[in-house]
């Protein structure tokens, strides 16, 4: 009876998410195959199903998409970007002030906590002077950095308390190893941060890749906007190709929805078992 | 091969003294042993001497050279740690070849030294598979393994036993001091357990509260203990101790007379009997105590009795028909009787 209840609430709290979550994407994907004609018809299947709006997107013949490829391109170049230097950034941090203990490691950690109590869009002026000043305005260097700035707080301080997991004497048995620190870091801290590696270079990947308002504030070119902002523009019309829109958006759904489902082991890890006895 | 020399090593943590001036000579080749209850400071002592904690004060010396500021890597020591610390992502034979790795040594001396280590260690079928598909002992081997390769100076050993069963325990026990006398290597071995001190060590130092209690070989530490900790830490079951008054050759205590031969302490003396539950006897004319458990261990069988308000254990040879609720009467073997001052503890 027990075991019954329990499963109940389960299921009370599954559904509602589940469909909270699916609809939409539901949604998206019937406005995707449906024509323009049907699009608003309120069926829950259209009568004619075509992937004609498909090979409009991708053959870039609408005028909101004569730079698709290109802006898909950089919205991929300013995620992958975002997340090698996110990755480099706090993995050094992470380990300097985790395994080499340096002096100051708990500032740097108060501080990384005490950004979240800054909003982005508080930053969004700021910044937006700080690439001026710089000369980055409409480089996709500006938004790379800017993502960076904003996803390296979190990643330290996630990446932090998975490395003060990692056992202490594995450190102190490549010591007497003879490891240097770079070599500890490289052949013993990396191998086993693997895990957590993995899934915050994910978190800063889709940051950068969901990025709406720096990417709209930073940017400004046709061919410097990521897919994000080009996206934005289809809204500029009163008359709006929403079945070409949700062709457009389902297709920029797709790489994080790839890269989660080939990440989804490394999401859980589990790879220091057997490492000492616990 | 070395010799290592403490000499009054100290150490604070803070404010807290762990260590108070520590000096011990550790022979080349010997196997030395550094016994205490936890806390007791010899895991400092020993973490010291790998280099994983600076030293407050005086010296620590490997083969004559002083270390105190020579980096872990470049003493030439190797260290079993109680967790084995196996790196997980590497296969047994990477572990075990990872210092040589580090070392830029060719890939055939690696592989050689590994291969060598691994037919010491019964390790030959595993090379090739992870620490996490191995068992406890195994992986407590690969740990050895990978200080085998090496070929270092001093082995150190933390604990290196107390995650195993105790049947493993005992088998890995005689493996380390088959693979000592194998390889004659200097071995320094914390343990908290007196019964792998006494079984394994050459000599054996008792630490307790960062301080040296007795340092000697086993047998000598269990016949002629230095103090009442040292006795009553060494030795299973552990000895029997009670207060009384030394007067003509004899103790008063617990309502009794319990007899000492040759004793050194004065008339009127307050003084700690101590007799190991091994050395008491039973006879007709020996002190009346009465029987409270009997626990029959096939070989012997350990009689715990009380005089007065004093718990005795006595172990008997063989079988004994005494049952609880019965009286039985002690006689200490004289030659087996300690008499420690009841003020400092010290041996008379």
């Amino acid at each position: 009876m027990n075991k019954f209840v329990r499963e109940a609430r389960l299921w009370l709290i599954g559904i509602p998410v589940l469909l909270w979550t699916l609809i939409p994407i539901y949604h998206i994907f019937l406005f995707s195959i449906s024509t323009k004609d049907s699009a608003f018809s309120g069926r829950l299947w259209p009568e004619h199903p075509t992937l004609r709006n498909f090979g409009i997107v991708f053959r870039e013949e609408h005028f909101y998409l004569h730079h698709f490829w290109n802006q898909i391109w950089n919205s991929l170049w300013i995620a992958a970007a975002t997340g090698v230097i996110t990755l480099a950034v706090a993995t050094c941090a992470a380990f300097a002030i985790s395994r080499l203990k340096v002096k100051g490691g708990r500032t740097v950690m108060n501080a990384a906590l005490f950004t979240y109590f800054i909003p982005a869009a508080f930053l969004a002026v700021p910044m937006y002077k700080a690439m001026g000043t710089y000369g980055l305005l409409n480089s996709r260097w500006s938004l790379v950095l800017a993502m960076v700035t904003l996803a390296s707080p979190y990643a330290i301080w996630v990446l932090k308390q998975a490395s003060d997991k990692l056992p202490w004497e594995l450190d102190e048995a490549a010591r007497i190893d003879g490891a240097t620190p770079l070599q500890l870091f490289r052949l013993v801290y990396l191998p086993l941060m693997l895990p957590s590696l993995v899934a915050i270079g994910t978190y800063a990947l889709l940051l950068a890749w969901n990025e709406y308002l720096y990417a709209f504030l930073l940017l400004s070119h046709e061919n410097t906007i990521p897919l994000a902002v080009g996206l934005g523009h289809f809204l500029s019309s009163d008359d709006s190709p929403w079945e070409i829109l949700m062709a457009t958006a389902l297709v920029y759904g797709l790489p994080p929805a790839a890269i989660y489902y080939a990440f989804r082991r490394y999401m859980v890890g589990g790879l220091t078992s057997g490492a000492v006895k616990t | 091969m070395a010799s290592v020399a403490f000499s009054k090593v100290e150490k604070s943590f803070g404010n807290t003294k762990v260590l108070h001036g520590i000096s011990l000579d550790i022979a080349d080749g010997e196997f030395m042993v550094l016994v205490g209850p936890s806390g007791c400071g010899k895991s400092t002592l020993l973490r010291m001497l790998a280099g994983l904690e600076d030293i407050s004060g005086g010296n620590i010396a490997i083969d004559g050279r002083v270390v105190n500021d020579v980096e872990s890597k470049d003493r030439d020591i190797a260290m079993v740690f109680q967790s084995y610390a196996l790196y997980p992502h590497l296969s047994v034979r990477d572990n075990m070849g990872f210092s040589l790795r580090l070392r830029d040594e060719k890939r055939d001396v690696i592989a050689e030294r590994v291969g060598k280590a691994a037919r010491i260690l019964n390790l030959d079928p595993y090379l090739d598979r992870y620490p996490r598909e191995l068992s406890g002992g195994q992986r407590q081997r690969v740990a050895m393994g990978r200080a085998i390769v090496r070929d270092p100076k001093v082995f150190l050993f933390d604990e290196p036993l107390s995650n195993l069963d105790a049947k493993l325990r005992v088998a890995m026990r005689s493996e380390i001091k088959a693979l000592h006398q194998r390889l004659k290597t200097t071995t320094v071995y914390v343990t908290h357990d007196q019964v792998e001190a006494m079984t394994m060590a050459d000599r054996i130092a008792v630490m307790n509260e960062g301080r040296i209690e007795q340092l000697g070989e086993p047998l000598e530490l269990y016949d002629r203990p230095a103090n009442l900790f040292v006795a009553q830490f060494i030795g299973s079951p552990a000895m029997n101790v009670f207060e009384g008054l030394y007067r003509n050759n004899a103790v008063e205590a617990l309502g009794a007379h319990w007899p000492v031969s040759g004793a050194h302490a004065a008339q009127d003396q307050r003084v700690k009997y101590g007799i190991r539950p091994e050395h008491l006897d039973l006879a007709p004319r020996g002190i009346p105590a009465e029987v409270v458990v009997v626990e029959p261990m096939g070989a012997e069988t350990e009689l715990l009795l009380k005089v007065e308000d004093q718990r005795i254990t006595m172990t008997t040879h063989g079988r004994s028909s005494i049952g609880p609720g019965e009286r039985a009467f002690l006689a200490p073997r004289l030659e087996h009787v300690h008499l420690f001052d009841a003020a400092s503890g010290a041996r008379l």
